[in-house]
């Protein structure tokens, strides 16, 4: 069931209306569990390829309670193998030989954003923050929720427990604040994922046809382009996902996590994964960086090495985070960028502070032009990072050595440069939009309001219309 | 759940207001007939309301529903430029002549493109059909390689992708299913008006970028063609691109050759005609195709088990000179009007009583079997 879909449409029609009319929670949860099935049904087109992912949350839920009951650590580091060993087993990873894979096809929708809540919940387990037993009706509804279940945002318990319980009943401005989200959200997968996603299908069509024959400066200018365009469209896709489950979420009374705080704004890489993929970025910080620097800094005595522990667990962090993405060698090469990005983004800011002092580096921060420059400079290496996501290995290698390192740099210096004008204008842009509405625009009566809707639906149908394929929501695939 | 209702009433409101209100102003701006009366010429579909030949095709054919002598031209690119609509015309005047190829089309397409003629038209409207198949090796590509591209929902082709993209149809669990009536199509037309003028109106602001970033080069002038040579380097290039665009680089498989008799005796059945033209490429291209030997292999023995058939005619298009293309498969704009009197020539065309003698034909027959069995 695709989220662009009429299907997907009626069936969480169907869900908000039959859950809105049950008041009683153990009546709603088993409501919701039926809906969970359905969805899950959904990607299957027969029930023996639901089977693993199945037995994947048992798997789970067995040592969740486990783990309450014990709080072993022994069985915590088991528990922690048997998991990612199933989810690496599962997910096919590339290093493993394909004649330990299953023998038939299967669904692993949502396989990756299962793991992460069932890893919370055993860490938590063991820590004894758990508290009471959970049902296996709340362990599933929270493991395998629709809302979330596809790519997050990666729900804590203690919040999805919250949307389980009495809710609210809800009024005319709750419901039209929902609506609003859903439809921004469609505006951006619809609409705005779907006009990049068509651009950069056309230029980097271009950049891999092996019949085209491409100067340097068409390749360097395809590639930079289509590295642009897939960046955006992913911005676009995936926070209009947010948008969606969101405003969903708050039709069913669930208040789910924002994913996504105006990322491009970040002025630099480890600001950026503050604001993208939020949800995902506090999962690795709690579960990965907190314990790997308490480890280190529990051996290394020196307390000069002290600032630089963080440099190497940034590195760890966020190569483990890239290779998450996928299953083949290129997201190795992903989760190398993204942590080298992390790791010199640390150094720099140790050595930075140590040069110049807290308060001139900070003031430096906050010129206008450093803030645009650096901002320019963390969309362009991101955005070039995420060339790994749209490129095969060899294809990439092909790329790189067609553009070769001084063309890697000169683009990476062009689109920075480029990024931080296009910021900077657009932030001139929002100003006088804002400042504008201010002086022309009281606050709209409920006719202008629902008719700047219904304007913004048909402008969905419409670009829609234009691509007969709807793009897909892209990090289902991850 | 009475605000869920109340907010999806007013924002149903909203949308039909705001929808109602397009509709009209759309109309007012951009009226529905815009000079595309007349025959069918997919070659003018850029420049309709439609945009592309394969929409042009699906939402005009209802005004093939006529019952006068029809023909069909029907092929891929090749046999829209190599056969005009209006120079055919002038050497057939007593016959309405249509072009309805879209370019890139398959087997399949053809075949699909002639079951959405016949879903419009009367029983009556049928038997006046002459479909003109314009066949090649290039056509005979298979689904899986034609159809099977990241661009679109698996197995559509360009004709499905119509169907679905307002809605006219729906996705079934065997292929498209029909929701709006064939014989409300204008209706559906007029209602989706809004729908189309956007359309246009985003291709024409963003047809210059849209050129850049493809790269394509621009449309070349009939001067242009006529004059054109292609080089040794593009000649390589041309049979490259075959070889990966047909999917198969030996032989061509016999799914789309049993596809064409069904299509044939589809319009057999209906009463209609059906002229199967052998096209033309240039010499080059046919010595380095191993696929164009297969083909040729192939339509050595199916053309004339078709050509056997009643209402069956074939037309094997003469001139494979190198210099008569402007490509690999084009012909120059010079060397049309020669093809269209190939066509216009054939006696299938000019026999004014052909299917009264062909009804006379099958009642003697008749008659004679009755007669014998009752010999017997």
């Amino acid at each position: 069931m695709a989220f662009t879909s009429p299907t997907f449409l009626l069936f969480v029609l169907c869900v908000v209306l039959v859950l809105g009319a049950v008041r009683s929670p153990r009546a709603r949860a088993w409501l919701f569990l039926g809906a969970n099935g359905v969805f899950l049904a959904s990607h299957a087109s027969r029930p023996i390829e639901l089977l693993p992912l199945l037995a994947f949350v048992v798997l789970g839920y067995v040592l969740v309670e486990a783990l309450r009951l014990t709080r072993s650590s022994a069985l915590l580091w088991v528990g922690l193998s048997l998991v990612v060993g199933s989810f690496v087993w599962l997910k096919r990873y590339a290093f493993l030989p394909s004649s330990l894979g299953l023998p038939l096809v299967y669904a692993v929708v949502g396989l990756s954003y299962i793991l992460f809540r069932v890893v919370h919940l055993m860490i938590d387990a063991k820590q004894g923050e758990l508290g009471s037993r959970i049902s296996p009706l709340s362990f599933f509804n929270y493991t395998a929720s629709f809302l979330t279940l596809t790519a997050g945002p990666i729900q804590r318990l203690s919040e999805f427990e919250r949307g389980q319980g009495e809710t609210a009943p809800l009024t005319e401005g709750v419901v039209f604040r929902c609506f609003a989200r859903i439809i921004k959200g469609f505006i951006r997968l619809s609409v705005v994922s779907a006009i990049f996603n068509y651009l950069f299908a056309t230029v980097s069509g271009r950049l891999l046809d092996p019949q085209a024959t491409l100067g340097w400066s068409q390749s360097f200018g395809a590639y930079l382009m289509s590295a642009v365009f897939y960046t955006i469209f992913l911005y676009a896709n995936f926070a209009g996902y947010m948008d969606i489950v969101i405003g969903i979420g708050g039709l069913l009374g669930q208040s789910l996590p924002e994913n996504f705080d105006r990322p491009f704004a970040a002025r630099n890489f480890l600001e950026l994964w503050t604001r993208w993929h939020i949800t995902l970025s506090q999962w690795f910080r709690t579960y990965v960086f907190n314990p790997l620097l308490q480890l280190l800094a529990a051996r290394v005595s020196n307390p000069r090495l002290a600032p630089y522990l963080a440099v190497v667990v940034f590195f760890v962090t966020f190569l483990l985070m890239g290779v998450w993405h996928g299953a083949s060698s290129v997201f190795v090469l992903y989760g190398l960028f993204m942590g080298a990005g992390a790791s010199v983004n640390k150094l720099w800011q140790v050595l930075a502070v140590k040069r110049l002092g807290k308060a001139r580096y900070k003031a430096l921060g906050e010129k206008p032009s450093v803030v645009y420059v650096s901002r320019g400079l963390t969309f362009a290496y991101f955005a070039l990072g995420l060339s790994c996501l749209w490129l095969s290995l060899p294809e990439l290698l092909a790329v790189a050595s067609r553009l070769g390192a001084s063309g890697v740099l000169l683009g990476y210096v062009g689109v920075s440069l480029g990024a931080a004008v296009a910021f900077r204008g657009w932030d001139l842009l929002e100003a006088g939009l804002e400042r504008l509405r201010g002086v022309a625009w009281n606050a709209p009566g409920l006719v202008a309001q629902n008719l700047a809707l219904g304007l913004q639906v048909l402008l969905i149908v419409s670009v829609s219309s234009f691509f007969h394929k709807a793009p897909e929501f892209v990090y289902r695939a991850f | 759940m009475k605000p869920l209702l109340v907010q999806l009433a007013r924002l149903g409101g909203a949308v039909l207001a705001l929808y109602a209100a397009l509709l009209v102003i759309t109309l007012v701006a951009v009226p529905l007939a815009r000079g595309d009366a007349g025959p069918l010429d997919a070659s003018r579909a850029a420049s309709s309301l439609y945009l592309t030949e394969p929409k042009y095709v699906f939402m005009e054919r209802g005004r093939l529903n006529t019952p006068t002598d029809k023909v069909l031209v029907l092929g891929a690119s090749n046999s829209l430029v190599g056969f005009k609509q209006a120079e055919l015309q002038r050497l057939l005047p007593d016959r309405e002549v249509h072009n309805i190829s879209v370019g890139g089309s398959n087997i399949t397409q053809l075949g699909q493109i002639v079951e959405l003629v016949r879903e419009v038209q009367t029983p009556a409207a049928r038997r006046h059909d002459t479909y003109v198949l314009g066949l090649w090796y290039g056509v005979f590509a298979s689904d899986q390689a034609r159809w099977y591209t990241p661009d679109r929902h698996a197995g559509d082709t360009d004709i499905d992708i119509e169907r679905y993209r307002y809605g006219f149809f729906r996705r079934g669990e065997s292929g498209a299913v029909p929701l709006l009536p064939p014989r409300f199509l204008s209706s559906g037309a007029a209602l989706i008006h809004p729908y189309l003028v956007a359309d246009q109106l985003a291709r024409d602001v963003t047809q210059s970028l849209r050129e850049r970033l493809s790269g394509k080069p621009h449309k070349l002038t009939d001067q242009e063609r006529n004059a054109r040579v292609v080089s040794d380097a593009e000649r390589q290039q041309y049979l490259a691109f075959w070889r990966n665009y047909m999917g198969s680089v030996d032989s061509l498989s016999d799914a789309p050759f049993a596809r064409l008799r069904r299509t044939v005796d589809a319009i057999r059945a209906d009463g209609g005609k059906v002229v199967l033209v052998d096209m033309p490429i240039p010499r080059w291209h046919a010595q380095g195709s191993t696929l164009h030997a297969d083909y040729e292999r192939r339509m050595a023995q199916l053309l004339p088990e078709l050509e056997a058939l009643d209402g069956v005619a074939v037309l094997r298009l003469s001139g494979d000179d190198d210099d008569d293309f402007s490509d690999e498969v084009h012909p120059k704009p010079r060397v049309t009007p020669r093809w269209a009197e190939e066509l216009a020539a054939l006696p299938l065309f000019h026999d004014d009583n052909q299917r009264e003698d062909h009804e006379y034909r099958s009642t003697l027959r008749q008659a004679d079997a009755g007669f014998s069995r009752r010999i017997r």
